[in-house]
């Protein structure tokens, strides 16, 4: 039996999966502050929402790099 | 004979196809983040190209789950084509009844009965059987579900807000995720592609070294590669809506922050499990996201009788398809009588259950459904009409 690969498996899924929903979740709120008109908000809010996605798409990027066997090859 | 496998090893690869589109686009149709149509079209076009990134699996399809090769037991086309016969069946019974079924298990069950009537029990490895098919059909839904449930936590959580003075909730505003869902969807689909039409690549290439015409242990030929795609593409553009509809409403209802939760734990765990070399089936990973997602936010129910039918579903795919399959062998044994036999049953068998989907679920049932996953839905203004146009491609499509 396999143990091993099915906890890598399994770990691997957990940590990609949390690493992308943290990340665009985050995108999501500060994008939310960004647009409330009622108060001011500091300057770096908008940018740093984009980061989070640009960050997030990179994530995704990065895994796919690693798994077409063209790149990782 | 030869012709005749590959021609049912394409129309397998079809019925993966539409039988397949729910786990990548279920969840989207039901939050309306992408319009029905544009979404199996998106689904098709991710497939085709997912099925040419990478062939690496297509020489192991069968890997050792049959005892082939130097033991002396040969598969034969005949063993095939019974083995594709019970899969098709299977796939086509399942769909009819709306459940999302593993379609690599009813390959799998197929040929494994087609292999125990046709050669003896002998020739099917138990152990392989056990490690590469049973055990991660148990995992994966429970892997999946887990995952998708820390997801949908973690969305909510990182995206409650509320007022710092009076503590009263404000506007969530998480309709970013719907955006997010467009391109987590996409990457549940692609990863389909790259997984899911190696199979039938596989057998096509079983089949031609069988009755050789290509050369033992090499690799898929290209037009054996564009046929399959092509397949699988036009097969999930036609849509499963049947299974889409389970999926993206029947089970518990999707809104679109728990959307992409499901959608990245599904993609996340197909592409490692296919990294990984542990073989996870699409459909049993996707379904274990939903329900797991559906856990993670509150006052969201999980039917749990939906979900019950979907696992008594996963556990007949086996032995039912392995039955077919065996029969489907011992009627082809019997010479070329049998063979005919078997091919006009097969057909008929698929032409009725199409005739049948075609009289059962005329419009109005469908349309509660779709309408039922469009209220989920905050915006409803600017939805509804990307919802009663969804309506009516699916009234067309039943």
């Amino acid at each position: 039996m396999k143990w091993l690969e099915l906890f890598q498996v399994a770990g691997a899924t957990l940590v990609a999966a949390v690493l992308i929903t943290v990340l665009y979740s985050l995108g999501v709120r500060l994008t939310a502050i960004a647009g409330d008109s009622r108060t001011e908000q500091p300057g770096w809010v908008r940018p740093l929402s984009y980061a989070c996605f640009g960050l997030c798409g990179l994530a995704v990027l990065a895994g796919l790099y690693l798994i077409i066997p063209y790149f990782s090859k | 004979m030869v012709a005749l496998v590959i021609a049912l090893a394409l129309f397998f690869d079809f019925t993966n196809g539409f039988h397949d589109t729910a786990n990548a686009m279920a969840t989207p149709i039901a939050t309306g983040a992408i319009k029905p149509r544009t979404a199996v079209a998106l689904a098709a076009v991710l497939n085709l190209v997912g099925a040419f990134l990478s062939t690496e699996v297509a020489k192991t399809v069968s890997g050792g789950i049959i005892r082939e090769g130097s033991d002396g037991i040969q598969i034969t086309p005949d063993i095939i084509f019974a083995g594709l016969m019970g899969a098709i069946l299977w796939n086509m019974i399942t769909w009819l009844k709306g459940l999302p079924s593993s379609s690599s298990h009813a390959l799998f069950g197929g040929l494994i009965g087609a292999a125990i009537a046709g050669i003896g029990l002998h020739s099917v490895n138990f152990t392989s059987v056990l490690q590469k098919v049973l055990l991660p059909a148990v995992f994966a839904p429970v892997i999946a579900a887990l995952v998708a449930y820390i997801c949908t936590r973690l969305a909510y959580a990182l995206t409650a807000r509320h007022d710092p003075e009076t503590g009263n909730k404000l506007t969530q505003k998480r309709g970013g995720f719907r955006t997010g869902q467009i391109f987590t969807s996409s990457l549940v689909a692609l990863a389909h592609g790259t997984n899911d039409a190696q199979k039938t690549m596989g057998i096509i290439t079983l089949v031609l070294i069988a009755a050789g015409s290509q050369a033992p242990g090499t690799g898929p030929q290209l037009w054996v590669i564009a046929a399959c795609a092509l397949a699988i593409a036009i097969g999930t553009y036609s849509g499963g809506w049947r299974i889409i509809r389970t999926m993206g409403s029947g089970l518990t209802e999707v809104k679109p922050a728990q959307g992409f939760a499901a959608e990245t734990s599904t993609a996340a765990a197909i592409l490692a499990s296919s990294h990984l070399g542990f073989a996870l089936s699409t459909t049993h990973v996707a379904s274990g996201s939903v329900i797991g997602s559906g856990m993670g936010r509150r006052g969201t129910t999980v039917r749990w009788g939906t979900a019950g039918k979907i696992v008594i579903g996963w556990l007949f795919t086996l032995p039912a398809a392995g039955i077919v399959g065996a029969l489907t062998a011992l009627l082809v044994h019997t010479g070329t009588v049998g063979f005919i036999i078997a091919a006009v049953a097969g057909t008929a068998a698929v032409v009725y259950m199409f005739v049948a989907s075609r009289k059962s679920h005329v419009g109005s049932h469908n349309a509660v459904e779709v309408e039922e996953a469009g209220q989920a839905i905050r915006f409803a203004k600017k939805k509804a009409a990307a919802v009663s146009r969804g309506n009516k491609s699916k009234g067309g499509r039943k």
